[in-house]
C-alpha cells in the first residue's frame, strides 16, 4: 500500500495546518480588500498586502462540482475507492478542492449544503473535509 | 495595428503512427517526424535556422538532450537556436505564437518544432495515473484528496451536465465522433468502430466520466516547419496561414476557477475572430483539443459555433461527423488517435495544417479554408484559440 501524499508545509501556510490539528478551519482575510483568501497565500493575490489575518471559518458551504472515483484512483488512494473529490464553495466565498465524506455517495449532489469535518493524516497534517450538513433545520 | 496576422504560415508536417511501439525510440521518433516536415516543406535542411523542441515527459535524461541541442545534431543542421517551449497540453498554441513573433520580427527565418514522447510503453498503466496524479496538481491543496485527471475531467463534466443538461449520450458521441475520423487516420491508435452503447458500458472511472472517455497514454512524434508568409508563398501552392490567435490563463489550483463549465475560451476566442476578421460562420473546421469529450463540447460553445448547451445535441445528431457539417477534431483526438503528453496538441495543430494543405487523403474536409483549433495545458489552466486559414481575409 502506497503511503499517502504529504502536503508540503511553507511558513505561511503553517497556522492553516496547526489549526487544521485543532480542528478548525482557518481562512486568510485581507483587510484592505475585505476579502476573504483560499488556498493560503504569502500576499494578498489582489492587492499584494503582506497583513493578512486568519479569521476562522463557520466551515460551511455547498458542493459545487463533483465526482465519484470508482476506478484508475492513483496508488495511494486505491484502498479508498469508491470516494468523492468535490469543489466545495463555503458561505465565505472561497472555493477549495475536498471530499465528501460520512454519507451515501449517491445522494451527493451540486447545491448540497455540507458542513467540515477533520481527518488526521499524520501527527502534523489533519485534512478539512466535508459531509453533508446533519441537521439543516437547527441552523440559522 | 500590427498583429500576428498573416505574417507566417506552416508549410511541413510530419507525424509519426501513435500507439505502443515499445521498440522505437523517442529519438527516432523525433528523427523522422523533423525528416518528414522537412522534406513536406520542400526547403533545404540548410534553411533553418532555429530548432524548437518541447519537452519529453519519459525521460529526463532524453529531455536534457532535446534542451541541449540533440536534434540539430542528429540532422545535421547549422543553426542560430535551440531551445525549449514547454506549456504542457497548450504547447502547440504557444510554439505557434513565438514562432510569429521571432519571424516577424526577423529573429528567425525558418523554424522547425519537433515532439516526441514514449508514454505509451515507458511507464505502466498506474504509473500513467501516478504521473498525472501529482503534475500539474497543487501538492498542498488538491494531491492530497486524490485528484488526478479523470477526476479533473470527472469534476467538469459533472457540472457542465448539471447546468446544461447534456445527456451521458451526448458525451459519448463525441467520442465516436473523434473515432469515425481516427477510422480514416493511419497515424491513429484506435480504429476499431465505436458505438456509444460500448462507451456507455465501459466501466466508470470518476463519474460520471466513462473508461472510454479517457485518452489512452500512448508513444509518438510531430514535427512541422514555420516560415515567413512571403516565404511560404514560394514554397507551396496551399500553406496553413496563421490567421488570429487568442488565450487565457484562468488557473493553476482547478478549485480555484469559478466557472468550471467555460473557462477562459470565449476572451480567447473573441480575439482570434479580431485578429483575423473571420466569424464563426467562416469556419469550416474545427480542430479541437480533446483529451476528453467535455472539452470539445465546451469549446464548441464558447468558440461561437453552438449555442451554449447545444452542443451535445450537435455532435449527436452527426454534425461533426465524416460528411457533417462541420468536421472536428479530424485526426480522431487523444481520445482515439493517443495522449503523447505536450504532442496531443501538437498532433491536433499539425492536423489543422493538413487538412488546410490538402494532405489528409481519406479524411480530406471537402471544404477546408478557415480552421479554428484550440489547445489547452495542465488542469485546464490556459485557453487557447488559434485560427488558420489557406488564404489571408
Ligand atoms: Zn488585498
Amino acid at each position: 500500500m502506497t503511503e499517502k501524499p504529504i502536503p508540503p508545509v511553507d511558513p505561511w501556510t503553517k497556522p492553516y495546518w496547526d489549526a487544521a490539528r485543532e480542528h478548525k478551519l482557518l481562512l486568510q482575510f485581507c483587510p484592505r480588500c475585505s476579502k476573504h483568501i483560499f488556498y493560503p497565500r504569502r500576499y494578498c493575490p489582489d492587492c499584494n498586502s503582506d497583513q493578512l489575518e486568519w479569521v476562522e471559518s463557520a466551515g460551511v458551504g455547498k458542493v459545487y462540482a463533483f465526482t465519484v472515483v470508482r476506478n484508475n484512483a492513483p496508488s495511494a488512494f486505491i484502498g479508498d475507492i469508491p470516494y468523492v473529490v468535490a469543489v466545495v464553495r463555503l458561505d465565505e466565498g472561497v472555493q477549495m478542492m475536498t471530499n465528501i465524506v460520512d454519507c451515501d455517495l449517491d445522494l451527493v449532489q451540486s447545491g448540497m449544503p455540507v458542513e467540515v469535518v477533520f481527518e488526521k493524516l499524520t501527527d502534523e497534517i489533519t485534512l478539512p473535509k466535508f459531509r453533508p450538513v446533519s441537521d439543516q433545520a437547527g441552523r440559522s | 495595428m500590427n498583429t500576428l496576422k498573416g505574417k507566417v504560415a506552416i508549410v511541413g508536417i510530419g507525424e509519426v503512427p501513435t500507439g505502443r511501439y515499445p521498440e522505437r525510440s523517442a529519438i527516432e521518433c523525433a528523427i523522422l517526424a523533423a525528416q518528414q516536415a522537412i522534406q513536406d516543406a520542400g526547403i533545404s535542411k540548410q534553411e533553418i535556422d532555429t530548432v524548437i523542441p518541447t519537452a519529453a515527459l519519459c525521460n529526463a535524461a532524453f529531455n536534457t538532450d532535446l534542451v541541449t541541442g540533440r536534434i540539430v545534431e542528429e540532422l545535421g543542421l547549422h543553426v542560430n537556436n535551440n531551445l525549449q517551449i514547454f506549456a504542457g497540453g497548450a504547447t502547440s498554441a504557444v510554439m505557434l505564437k513565438v514562432a510569429a513573433g521571432l519571424i516577424a520580427t526577423g529573429t528567425s527565418k525558418a523554424i522547425l518544432f519537433v515532439h516526441a514522447d514514449k508514454l505509451g510503453t515507458s511507464i505502466t498503466d498506474q504509473e500513467g495515473i501516478d504521473l498525472f496524479s501529482t503534475a500539474g496538481i497543487s501538492k498542498e491543496w488538491e494531491v492530497p484528496y486524490g485528484m488526478h485527471y479523470s477526476t479533473v475531467a470527472g469534476l467538469i463534466t459533472q457540472r457542465y451536465m448539471f447546468e446544461t443538461g447534456t445527456s451521458a449520450e451526448q458525451l459519448a458521441a463525441v467520442c465516436v465522433s473523434n473515432r469515425k475520423w481516427a477510422e480514416l487516420n493511419p497515424n491513429a491508435m484506435f480504429r476499431k468502430p465505436l458505438t456509444i452503447e460500448s462507451v456507455l458500458n465501459s466501466k466508470i472511472l470518476s463519474w460520471p466520466l466513462h473508461a472510454f472517455e479517457s485518452n489512452m497514454l500512448a508513444d509518438g512524434g510531430a514535427a512541422f516547419v514555420v516560415v515567413s508568409a512571403e516565404r511560404a508563398r514560394d514554397l507551396c501552392e496551399c500553406p496553413a496561414y496563421l490567421l488570429g490567435e487568442g488565450s487565457r490563463v484562468t488557473h493553476f489550483a482547478l478549485s480555484q476557477d469559478a466557472d468550471l463549465t467555460r473557462f477562459g475560451y470565449a476572451q480567447a476566442a473573441a480575439e482570434a475572430y479580431q485578429m483575423a476578421g473571420l466569424t464563426p460562420t467562416d469556419i469550416d473546421l474545427a480542430e479541437l483539443y480533446d483529451s476528453y469529450p467535455i472539452f470539445q463540447l465546451i469549446a464548441l460553445e464558447e468558440l461561437g459555433l453552438c449555442q451554449r448547451g447545444q452542443a451535445g445535441a450537435f455532435v449527436l445528431n452527426g454534425s461533426t461527423w465524416p460528411g457533417g457539417r462541420l468536421p472536428m477534431t479530424t485526426n480522431g483526438g487523444m481520445l482515439s488517435q493517443g495522449h503523447t503528453g505536450a504532442g496531443g496538441g501538437i498532433a491536433i495543430l499539425v492536423e489543422a495544417a493538413r487538412q488546410l494543405m490538402g494532405k489528409a487523403g481519406e479524411r480530406q474536409a471537402p471544404r477546408a479554408r478557415f480552421a479554428i483549433e484550440t489547445a489547452t495545458g495542465g488542469t485546464y489552466v490556459d485557453a487557447h484559440v488559434t485560427i488558420l486559414g489557406t488564404e489571408i481575409p
